[in-house]
């Protein structure tokens, strides 16, 4: 059922920390992430500050820890709603069939004729920065995977005889549909989430990054790398760099996570 | 015999074609048509016919599964054709079915206590205990353990998923029980139980059974009557000595002499059918059957045979058998058996 | 069981036997390490030119045994004990390459489904000349013309037409002899058919069992018929082997278990083939 294998545990022992640290860091960093002036201003990472401070003297440490509920919990959000919106769509399209089905299918084929990135780019600038926008676009543009996953199961489960012998039990259909076909199309679909939520930390960095994210220079890693940009050249390599390894770990860990389920999930079927 | 007793479930005039497009191209498949009978409570009937004969798309038209393309469905006095919603529901109190794919038929992730509590939670007002008490009552009556309460499907024998599949069916004690191919999917050694059981309950609560089948031997040993299907109409019916000692149709001739029997030293004389089963789309009109039957004449394939009756019970639908016979069900017409490899393999040949 | 295999054929002698299982146990290991044994001294013999039954339920060992003959075990499979003797060859002493010359050329089989069995990408024609063009130095019209032929032998209306279909564009039937055809192009010495005709209707189920006994009595195909239906049984069958969890409970000829089975096992399964336990 859930996978034994190494790379599992190991993402998962990942993605645990950094769901501490993200809590953590809600209530306590060494120091204020947004305070000025904490230490000598450049200064390589030592015990005081081990990531080291950046041209105002935060503690890169403090603002790296801090910056972990932010990027992680966007993650979540945009994944936790896409997956809710796209299962319901998907199922319910899944199901019916109809003219809903053949419309959602041409929305949805627009919508993945983008380049995902460029799109998320250029509606946030249309838009406009902040969490709540960031989210929804994001959101976005991953749901026709969803979509199109949970419409492929519930097509392929519906015709199973549990779902007839669910309707003599008197349940209407769409009691049929999110009682018993739904909870059992959940495994690729979490799969999916998971490698998902890899591509949606990567691309919420690369949003802050480009200053297309929450507001620029705000405490978020991809904000931070950029910020720290200038300063590689001249030697300060860890301002950027202890950032840019948290969107690495939790875009990896992720992605590793799916392939752990899929690879369960493949193997469970055969 | 006379039925002067009114029957539970009556059939008529029931057709079911769909819709279906083939290389872009509107087309109707006819799954279903012309199908007649009556059920009597606490009998057995039994549909029988190969894949394509419509047996099933029959049985899933009766529980409303889909909807018949036109035709009456009438549950005691009550007419189900289109009966929707909350109505529904409530007939589905007097009328049940249990699924031929055990493995299917249970929601994998639901345990045993959960799929038996369903159909009580949807209808009845119990409280948590009084449900508790009925589903273990339930198991007891299809003889299977309170230990088997929380284990899931998949930690199920075959039989003893259909016991819970039985059990589900009866939970709400139904007065028709559609078997869809009941035991096809279990061992040998294991059928017997379980139709034991089916047999046992038919006879506690006079439930009437319409059983789906293609096993010529179960529907010997326990239905008493029987209706023949091929390509959607029904061939052949009558009681089931009728059917066996006296076959009239040749499908019906066809399927009994095929099918194998546990029998040494049998000598097998088969009537063949030339070809396969023609394919449903844009049936033409005319017998489903002539393009493959011995017996084919030009009038077969004008006009679709009407149903004649031979006795009051015994009825076949195909009028060159019976001219051929003239009237009495004794005399049936000679056919003419051909087949480059005429094979009369009993045991002598060693 | 005694040290002899028992014969499943009467009056054969040594030169008769084609097939000589002789106390064969094995089983297979788990993920997690734990070893279930599925077989358990099994031991029988299928004379030449017979068809005999490999009868039993699920469990039994039927398809694993059959699967040990040609190699086509999984490698979770682990022989404790017992010798395949094919021919007097231990098929379990051959290596891979010499296992391979015999599968397709000198044993061949037929699974329940065929259109899985067969390749869904490759036409008809194409998947049998493979066979042929691999075991024996033919042209490739050669091989496609022997194609038509044992396809023909199968009893296919149209050969040439099959021969330019995909598998998924024949019923049920037809696959089946496309299967088959495919299992006889080298002209095998032992033929195993494994539950062939279960899921076909009954007509079309007749049909290929006459085809099969055909090529048995005018061939002298040797053919070992794995299935669970005694009907079957009974009516194709010369020589029986029943088996239970593992083991085998009985063997003989088709009329001793028929007729008069001694095992406690085999009587249960026969009276329940015909539904003898339930009341009228």
């Amino acid at each position: 059922m859930l996978p034994r294998s190494l790379t599992f545990f190991l993402a998962l022992a990942v993605i645990c920390m950094l769901g501490i640290a993200a809590i953590l860091s809600a209530f306590w960093t060494p120091h204020p992430p947004t305070a000025l002036e904490t230490g000598p201003p450049f200064a390589s990472p030592t015990w005081a500050h081990p990531f080291g401070t950046d041209a105002v003297g935060a503690d890169i440490f403090s603002r790296t820890l801090s910056a972990t509920h932010v990027d992680v919990g966007i993650t979540i959000a945009v994944v936790g709603l896409a997956l809710l919106v796209g299962t319901i769509w998907g199922s319910i399209i899944g199901f019916y069939g109809g003219w809903a089905d053949a419309v959602s299918l041409r929305l949805l084929q627009v919508l993945q004729s983008f380049p995902a990135l460029l799109l998320a780019m250029l509606v946030i600038f249309a838009l406009g920065n902040g969490i709540r926008n960031v989210i929804l676009v994001v959101a976005v543009i991953p749901l026709p995977d969803y979509v199109r996953l949970s419409r492929a199961e519930i097509r392929s489960k519906k015709t199973w005889q549990f779902a007839e012998a669910a309707r003599l039990t008197g349940r209407r259909p769409i009691g049929v549909l999110f009682r018993h076909l739904v909870p059992n199309s959940m495994r690729p679909l979490v799969a999916n989430a998971s490698i998902n939520a890899s591509w949606v930390a990567a691309t919420v960095g690369a949003l802050g990054f480009v200053g297309l994210g929450i507001e620029p220079g705000s405490v978020e890693w991809g904000s931070m790398v950029a910020g720290g940009q200038a300063a590689v050249g001249s030697g300060g390599w860890w301002i950027s760099f202890f950032p840019g390894l948290g969107i690495f770990f939790l875009s990896a860990a992720f992605h590793l996570l799916g392939d752990a389920l899929t690879d369960a999930d493949i193997s469970r079927r055969s | 015999m006379i039925e002067t007793r009114r029957p539970i479930l009556g059939v008529s005039g029931l057709h079911k074609t769909f819709r279906i497009r083939h290389s872009g191209i509107a087309k109707s498949l006819t799954a279903v048509q012309r199908v007649e009978f009556e059920l009597y409570p606490g009998e057995t009937v039994a549909l029988v016919g190969e894949s394509g004969s419509g047996k099933s798309t029959v049985a899933r038209c009766i529980a409303r599964l889909i909807d018949a393309t036109s035709g009456e469905v009438v549950l005691g006095d009550l007419p189900l054709t289109h009966i929707r919603g909350r109505a529904l529901s409530k007939v589905y109190e007097d009328l049940q079915m249990v699924f031929q794919d055990t493995h299917g038929a249970l929601n994998p992730r639901m345990t045993v206590q959960a799929t038996l509590e369903e159909p009580l939670r949807l209808r009845l007002h119990l409280s948590r205990n009084e449900r508790e008490e009925r589903v273990r009552r339930l198991l007891e009556s299809v003889d299977l353990g309170p230990e088997l309460l929380d284990r899931y499907p998949r930690q199920l024998s075959g039989g003893q998923r259909q016991r819970v599949c039985i059990a589900r069916a009866f939970a709400v004690d139904p007065k028709v029980v559609l078997l869809d191919e009941p035991t096809a999917s279990l061992d040998v050694s294991v059928r017997g139980q379980v139709l034991q059981l089916l047999r046992r309950i038919q006879k506690e609560r006079n439930v009437a059974y319409l059983l789906i089948t293609h096993d010529l031997a179960l529907v010997r040993r326990v239905s008493e009557r029987v209706l023949v299907m091929y390509l959607g109409s029904v061939v052949e019916q009558g009681t089931t000595a009728e059917i066996f000692n006296h076959p009239t149709h040749p499908y019906t001739r066809a399927l009994l002499s095929s099918a194998p029997v546990v029998e040494y030293g049998r000598v097998k004389s088969r009537l063949r059918l030339t070809g396969e089963i023609s394919s449903a789309v844009d049936l033409p009109r005319g017998c489903p059957l002539a393009p493959r039957c011995p017996l084919v004449q030009a009038s077969c394939l004008d006009s679709f045979p009407p149903l004649l009756q031979v006795t009051p019970t015994h009825s076949v639908r195909c009028p060159v058998v019976l001219a051929g016979a003239g009237a009495g069900k004794d005399a049936i017409a000679p056919v003419r058996e051909h087949s480059a490899t005429d094979s009369t393999h009993g045991r002598g040949r060693r | 069981m005694s040290s002899d295999p028992p014969l499943a054929a009467e009056q054969a002698t040594s030169t008769d036997v084609l097939l000589e299982i002789a106390d064969y146990s094995g089983g297979f290991t788990s993920q997690t390490g734990v070893f279930t044994h599925v077989l358990n001294g099994v031991a029988f013999s299928v004379a030449r030119s017979t068809i005999t039954a490999l009868v039993g339920e699920t469990g039994s060992g039927k398809t694993v045994t059959a699967l040990s003959i040609l190699g086509l075990l999984p490698r979770t499979f682990r022989r404790i004990s017992g010798s395949i003797l094919f021919e007097g060859r231990d098929l379990l002493k051959l290596d891979d390459e010499e296992l391979r010359a015999v599968r397709g050329s000198q044993i061949c089989m037929v699974f329940q489904d065929a259109r899985t069995a067969l390749n869904p990408v490759f036409t008809i024609g194409t998947q049998i000349s493979d066979v042929s063009r691999l075991h024996q130095r033919v042209s490739k019209k050669q091989a496609r013309n022997t194609a038509v032929e044992v396809l023909d032998r199968v009893r296919i209306p149209d050969p040439r037409r099959c021969m330019r279909q995909y598998p998924h564009e024949l019923s049920g039937g037809m696959a089946q002899r496309a299967q088959l055809a495919m299992a006889l192009v080298c002209r095998p010495r032992l033929l195993i058919l494994d539950e062939p005709t279960t899921g076909l209707d009954v007509t079309i189920q007749a049909d290929i069992l006459e085809l099969i006994v055909d090529l048995n009595r005018n061939e002298g195909m040797t053919t070992l018929f794995i299935t669970h239906d005694l009907g079957i049984v009974a009516e194709t069958c010369d020589a029986v082997v029943v088996m239970q969890y593992g083991e085998v409970r009985e063997t003989g000829t088709c009329e001793q278990i028929i007729t008069s089975p001694r095992n406690a096992y085999t009587q249960m399964l026969i009276a329940a083939s015909r539904f003898q336990g339930v009341s009228e």
